[in-house]
């Protein structure tokens, strides 16, 4: 069956192309035990927001995905590039907005536009804030050339995303 | 098997081939006629791309309540005054360009094209896609580039001044270029006066920039580049001619433009209607005097009809531009007349652009009241849509705007103009943030004055604050009405907007809002007065609050400070009670104080709040507030002082009025020693208003008796 997919794909294609067709990922995730869970401290003092407190397997069932995007699903396009691009949006948003995300970088696309949500501080002047906006959005889209919107929202401190200590 | 599924999905092309091609031709199908089966699908509609997109926009309003989009969603975010508005907006802006500068500076850094296939594979490779011109990497001109007539054609075609100008220069300058080139380039030299424009791109900057006042100068760069292109060019053709012509008259160098205008006339070359329209703008410049003007006008006119020209609704605001910028009078009142009629008789209907002028024309501030808005806003309503062609156009609705609020002050021809803004997409002729501005003062400040108090406050209700933020003068215009309306409840949210919006600090504005909370304090509910109450209170807070600022920070203009009249109205607003451990009471301390202590500017223009607190305070048994407030009264030389005393004291003592007049009067030397020291005061404030003089004792023994008595009880 799935040289049947591949061959059909492959002979859409030019014959020079590189093979883009995935196959059905059947591994068992590594560590599952601990990846994507958090230890609990001594003190019990270390804070976890909402989506740090769910471990993985909650996903779709507590909580959501960080990356909203179709390449994974069968015939997707872009999977490395989107995956690439996701962890640079993430970094260049927490480095620009140094020490103001307070939350996950929710990054959705749909068509050709990038929606880039997460939780800031409002620990800057409005003003710098929508400098900082502008500036964001100007160079991402500029990078990944598609236009990108930031979708924010603010909250006083960092511990109003605290949901719990672990 | 893998030949049977290339072969099926070849299959599977052609069939929706040939099903696009026969719905191709089942589109062209029905016209006129009828097809057998009785059914006649109709026409098909060419649809741009957007079209779908702006039929589904059509259907969402805008949200008054919602600021507008280009703000974040989110209260910490969202602007409330216009300082805050234009900041806000231009931050956002200023962070694009400084991006933008990143991408230029490091331009080798942004050299990559999404949506070309990696490894520049000729692929149907799926990658980003729509291809989107303006994330592409764009091209650096210096001096080592090397350039050919395509980077030329490119420059010219995407206005990128400076870089044509740059390009032209290395292609050679002058000589080097084909006819066509040369003529694209100065085309666009004498569009732009050899200036860089504002890029498109950036919307707020144009947005907010246009405050400042187009001036009527000549601009126009002589021997620049583009007369320098202009002449080496040979043969002349008709276009040149247009081009430099028409950028001469746009800025203004009227007299080079009409004597170029002559040499084509002279040389058999053609003119464009668009060409002598720019001459008819900038004909006024060549003569001096009404009637010298309006016979150039007419000339030009004659001179159209000879070449066998028939003027456009450009003509006709060309015409009307020049004539209303001679001034005004019965005289160009009738030319303009005349030129109006006239195109109409040609079928040329008049543009916004040439009823601004009409307006302009009209309706002089000082003038006679000339009603000729109401037809003109009956002729717009009935226009299926109206487009905006010049970039006179915007000033249209602001104008006729500011017509029916200074000039007819009429509100039911206000709400037309505005219903007529309001409708289909017409919003995007109201100009930019300043026009906008102007625009909702003139139609707030009309309906106040002369609207139903319901439909003010329902019109208010929507623009304020998140379409509109009135400016002070209107905002005096709002409190104003609603001291008519009695809206005390408004009223006291009134406060809470001035500070929002950030014209807290305007004392004069602050002071119109006391005086009108005290006028309509009376007749309120007792939830409302308290709220009111709570407002005066936080005034005078606002206000000492800004004064410690003041001093920490060391402002070089210190802000104006409360006037006495101010300060007494929240002592009247805040003494409204009769409960002595309302907390309003520190309130009013506190501004006696201040009105003892010569904070505040002028004297109360009503004396008889502080003898009534006087009275009160002694009531609900707070003498030394009492003391003070009488003190205060005699200290200013009021005549209410008097007899506020004798009554103050009446209450202390629980006497009546002749007992303690007579008391006053006889025992001086005694009154020391056997009052209390609140009472003492009140009763030196009575020899104080009596005679000019305290009593006898010295300050020091009052002072003693003062801190001996503290505890004792108030009567004695």
């Amino acid at each position: 069956m799935n040289s049947i997919i591949k061959y059909a794909q492959c002979s859409s294609l030019s014959q020079w192309s590189p093979v883009f067709a995935s196959q059905f990922h059947t591994s068992s995730a590594l560590s599952r035990v601990v990846s994507g869970k958090y230890r609990i401290t001594k003190k019990r003092d270390r804070p976890l927001t909402y989506e740090m407190a769910n471990p993985p397997h909650f996903i779709a069932h507590r909580k959501s995905w960080n990356s909203w995007n179709t390449s994974s699903l069968k015939d997707g396009l872009r999977r490395s590039e989107t995956a690439v691009e996701d962890e640079f949006i993430r970094r260049f948003l927490n480095g620009t907005w140094h020490g103001l995300v307070c939350s996950e970088v929710i990054i959705k696309r749909q068509f050709n536009h990038i929606r880039v949500a997460a939780i800031v501080r409002r620990a800057v002047s409005p003003t710098k804030m929508y400098f900082l906006i502008g500036y964001t959005e100007e160079l991402l889209s500029n990078w990944i050339q598609c236009p990108v919107t930031l979708e924010l929202q603010t909250v006083d401190s960092y511990k109003d995303v605290v949901f719990k200590y672990i | 098997m893998y030949s049977n599924i290339v072969l099926s999905r070849q299959w599977a092309r052609l069939a929706c081939v040939c099903r696009y091609m026969s719905t191709i031709e089942g589109q062209k199908l029905p016209q006129a006629a009828r097809s057998s089966d009785g059914i006649s699908p109709p026409p098909r509609i060419a649809r741009s791309p957007t079209d779908i997109l702006q039929a589904l926009a059509a259907t969402v309003g805008t949200d008054p309540s919602a600021a507008h989009y280009k703000y974040h969603d989110d209260p910490y975010l969202i602007p409330q005054s216009n300082y805050r508005k234009r900041s806000y907006a231009l931050s956002a802006e200023a962070g694009r360009k400084a991006a933008a500068w990143i991408r230029d500076e490091h331009a080798e850094l942004f050299t990559m094209r999404e949506w070309d296939p990696p490894m520049k594979m000729k692929t149907p490779y799926f990658n980003a896609d729509p291809q989107i011109e303006a994330f592409a990497p764009k091209p650096i001109y210096n001096d080592e580039s090397k350039v050919t007539e395509e980077d030329l054609r490119y420059t010219i075609q995407n206005a990128l001044l400076e870089d044509a100008i740059k390009v032209f220069e290395l292609l050679g300058g002058v000589d080097n270029l084909n006819d066509e080139l040369k003529l694209s380039l100065l085309q666009l030299l004498c569009f732009y006066n050899e200036k860089e424009p504002v890029s498109l791109e950036w919307l707020e900057e144009r947005w907010f920039s246009a405050a400042t006042r187009e001036r009527q100068s000549t601009t126009w760069k002589l021997g620049g580049l583009a007369d320098k292109i202009f002449t080496a060019m040979e043969p002349k053709t008709s276009e040149a001619y247009s081009a430099i012509i028409q950028g001469m008259a746009k800025y203004y160098q009227a007299e080079r433009a009409h004597v170029l205008a002559q040499e084509a006339r002279e040389q058999g070359i053609p003119l464009s209607t668009t060409v002598y329209n720019s001459l008819l703008g900038c004909v006024g410049f060549l003569k001096e005097g009404v009637t010298l003007r309006v016979e150039a006008l007419k000339s030009i006119l004659n001179e159209m009809n000879e070449q066998g020209l028939s003027p456009n609704s450009e003509t006709l605001s060309a015409c009307l531009r020049s004539i209303s910028s001679w001034g005004s009078g019965k005289a160009l009142q009738t030319v303009a007349l005349q030129v109006v009629a006239e195109c109409r008789q040609l079928g040329i209907a008049p543009s916004l652009s040439a009823y601004y002028y009409l307006l302009c024309l009209f309706c002089k501030e000082q003038g006679p009241r000339i009603d000729i808005l109401t037809n003109i806003i009956a002729d717009l309503e009935n226009r299926e849509s109206i487009e905006a062609t010049q970039a006179t156009d915007t000033n249209f609705f602001i104008t006729a705007m500011g017509v029916c609020s200074d000039h007819l002050q009429d509100v039911n021809l206000a709400e037309r103009v505005h219903a007529l803004l309001m409708k289909g997409d017409n919003y995007k002729l109201v100009g930019d943030a300043y026009k906008e501005s102007i625009y909702y003062r003139h139609l707030v400040t009309v309906t106040c004055k002369y609207a139903p108090f319901e439909k003010t406050t329902q019109l208010l209700d929507t623009l304020v604050p998140n379409i509109y933020v009135p400016e002070p003068s209107v905002m005096e215009e709002i409190i104003r009405t609603l001291e008519v309306g009695g809206a005390g409840d408004r009223l006291a949210d009134a406060w809470s907007q001035l500070v929002v919006f950030g014209h807290a600090k305007r004392t004069k504005l602050v002071e119109k809002l006391l005086s009108a909370l005290c006028n309509c304090y009376t007749y309120q509910d007792d939830e409302v007065k308290a709220k009111i109450r709570q407002a005066a209170a936080d005034i005078l807070k606002f206000g000492q609050l800004m004064e410690e600022r003041e001093e920490n920070e060391d402002r070089r203009s210190p802000t104006q400070k409360l006037s006495a009249s101010a300060l007494s109205n929240i002592v009247e607003l805040c003494s409204d009670t009769q409960d002595k451990l309302d907390p309003n009471w520190s309130t009013v301390e506190n501004a006696v104080q201040r009105l003892r202590d010569e904070q505040a500017a002028g004297v109360p223009a009503r004396p008889q709040i502080l003898a009534d607190l006087a009275q009160k305070a002694a009531t609900v048994g707070k003498p030394e507030l009492a003391a003070l407030a009488v003190t205060y009264l005699a200290e200013c030389g009021f005549e209410e002082a008097t007899a506020a005393s004798v009554q103050t004291l009446g209450v202390m003592l629980n006497r009546p009025v002749e007992e303690v007049e007579t008391l006053l009067q006889e025992q001086k030397a005694s009154l020391a020693t056997s009052l209390h020291p609140s009472a003492l005061a009140v009763a030196q404030a009575y020899h104080i208003a009596k005679t000019g003089a305290p009593l006898h004792e010295s300050e020091s023994s009052s002072a003693s008796s003062e801190s001996d008595s503290e505890s004792s009880s108030d009567d004695e």
